[in-house]
């Protein structure tokens, strides 16, 4: 079922003035319930720009955008209640954190939305509980948090409204390879809990290959591809002219393939690299421990 | 939103006035407050306008852009014209209801208080549309210079003026993502009484200022870095050099000024 979808999107930035400017042009396409799609695309390419017409933060020229069906901007005064249902998380979202202490502010998103105090509780223990933050923090001021930690509290904010639809854009720019790791494990498990259904701005194709089971390719303020990942990382020379690029391994055995060492087998994580140099090292009769 | 404020924003083009030597514009700006002060009857008033035609035309810059910039004090200029109608007596009385007398003087005031109102704003946006801003503050602390005797810090003072320019468009981009990060969690801050209003703008400020220093560090860090000590025997990237359109500007704009003055002895006062 799709669950969020745009038709004819389209969007300038400062329309009639010097700095005017495309952003989105003419996009139609559709993001079904429970998917995680990873959307890449270089920079200035329309990605985040289409993200925030996903929730309501900015409004269509043309186009319209629809969630189950219905047009978000039918009541624009129903446009506070759109966000809760597609919660958006922004790059260093740490940068927005604002309350005395980490229950607070994950708390602000619910509390805005009117739940019950108990309602409230509930959620941000559950959230804090999601992103892997212990009790003890939640009485902490998020300022004293590490990075990783301040990250974490940002997206158990946005967590904690349990949106439809959750947009994360880069959540995981600027980490270290283990607050990395466990970003992206904590919202493949969110989604796969709850059902939500996940979008997920990135650079890192890597991260992309991992967790995403679709893929958006953003160019020039149009979509390039949008299918489902191993088919567009099939398309690695296309992804190479756009100046994007495959994850290490699938360049690896595609040059392996391409000198008749390997097959073509796509392999775009590290687990199905591995599992491949065993296969391949078997059958040149190498013995593997 | 935010990003429409265009004070102190620069449209470079390229144009004569765009071309003129910094140092130059600030004086010449300085010129067009007395231009606009010195005249006392209407014609001088229409070669203060005529010159400030020609001068929007040699800037290149869209009819828009002119009007934007006096749009937020339009408000200001209403309530200084409307209050000289009241104020000022003399000429014949036009008008006359409870404590309120309008006089053909205070009509006139108000209308000369007006248009030099709009003419100064004019002027001096031209100034700031047509440099940018590292131009301006470098052009300041040249003319400023010479206070260095009165062991003024000018080079300081322009430094933070250039630092504080520069982060104005970072700040309000700044803004903007908090503002959107906010609105994103069910931030709500066109509704509800001044207090409620008030009480919304603290998920905002509290992170601007939190980032705002964090920038503040960043950039001292930086600059230590890079061995900065102030203007102490510091040289220059871009030199400024003053060239012939520089002093034909000035020669025209204090022709206008002779001029302005010496209509004001032969022609009537309007009042």
């Amino acid at each position: 079922m799709t669950v969020l979808q745009t038709e004819n999107l389209c969007y300038t930035y400062s329309p009639g003035m010097p700095f005017e400017h495309t952003a989105l042009h003419d996009i139609s396409i559709g993001f079904e319930q429970g998917e995680l799609t990873a959307i890449i695309g270089h920079t200035g390419s329309g990605k985040s720009t289409l993200v925030q017409h996903l929730n309501g933060l900015l409004k269509p020229a043309s186009g319209r955008v629809l969630l189950n069906g219905e047009d978000i901007w039918a009541d624009p005064k129903n446009i506070r209640n759109i966000r809760f249902r597609v919660g958006m998380v922004f790059q260093y979202p740490e940068h927005q954190l604002f309350e005395d202490t980490v229950e607070k502010d994950i708390a602000f998103g619910p509390r805005n939305m009117g739940l019950s105090e108990e309602e409230i509780d509930q959620r941000v223990k559950e959230a804090a509980e999601f992103v892997g933050l212990s009790a003890s923090l939640l009485k902490k001021s998020p300022f004293d948090l590490s990075g990783g930690e301040k990250r974490r509290t940002a997206i158990a904010g946005v967590m904690a409204m349990r949106p439809e639809v959750l947009i994360l854009d880069e959540p995981t720019a600027g980490l270290d390879p283990h607050g990395r790791d466990l970003i992206l494990e904590q919202i493949d498990r969110y989604r796969r809990k709850n059902g939500t259904t996940v979008l997920l701005v990135s650079h890192s194709m890597e991260d992309v290959a991992r967790i995403a089971d679709k893929v958006l390719v953003m160019q020039h303020s149009r979509v390039a591809m949008y299918d489902t990942a191993p088919r567009v990382f099939d398309r690695a020379a296309e992804l190479e002219e756009m100046g994007l690029s495959v994850p290490a391994v699938t360049r690896i055995f595609s040059q392996l393939a391409d000198k008749g060492i390997a097959d073509h087998d796509a392999v775009y994580t590290l687990e199905q690299a591995e599992q491949a140099a065993v296969a391949l090292l078997k059958e040149k009769g190498v013995t593997v421990c | 939103m935010l990003t429409d404020i265009t004070i102190g924003q620069y449209f470079p083009a390229p144009s004569l006035l765009h071309r003129l030597d910094p140092r130059m514009k600030l004086i010449l700006t300085v010129l067009w407050i007395a231009m606009v002060f010195v005249p006392k009857n209407w014609f001088g008033l229409l070669l203060a306008v005529a010159f400030l035609v020609l001068c929007i035309a040699l800037s290149g810059l869209p009819g828009r852009l002119i009007f934007k910039s006096i749009r937020p004090i339009l408000p200001l200029i209403l309530f200084t014209s409307i209050l000289n109608i009241f104020y000022v007596s003399g000429g014949r009385l036009l008008f006359s209801w409870w404590i309120f007398k309008v006089h053909t003087g205070g009509l006139i005031t108000a209308a000369f208080i007006g248009i030099r109102i709009i003419c100064l704003i004019i002027g001096s946006s031209l100034l700031t549309y047509t440099t940018s801003p590292t131009a301006l503050t470098d052009a300041l602390e040249r003319l400023l210079s010479p206070l260095k005797v009165l062991h003024l810090q000018v080079h300081e003072l322009a430094m933070m003026m250039t630092i504080a320019l520069r982060f104005i468009p970072t700040l309000i981009e700044e803004t903007d993502k908090i503002m959107s990060a906010q609105k994103a969690r069910g931030a709500d801050f066109e509704s509800g009484g001044l207090m409620k209003r008030v009480k919304a703008m603290i998920p905002i400020l509290i992170p601007l200022f939190v980032s705002a220093f964090r920038r503040a560090y960043e950039l001292a860090t930086a600059m230590e870095c890079r061995c900065y000590q102030g203007g102490e025997g510091r040289t220059r990237m871009k030199q400024l050099h003053l060239a012939r359109r520089d002093y034909l500007s000035l020669a025209v704009s204090l022709a206008v000024l002779a001029l302005l003055i010496v209509m004001n002895i032969l022609i009537d006062p309007v009042l």
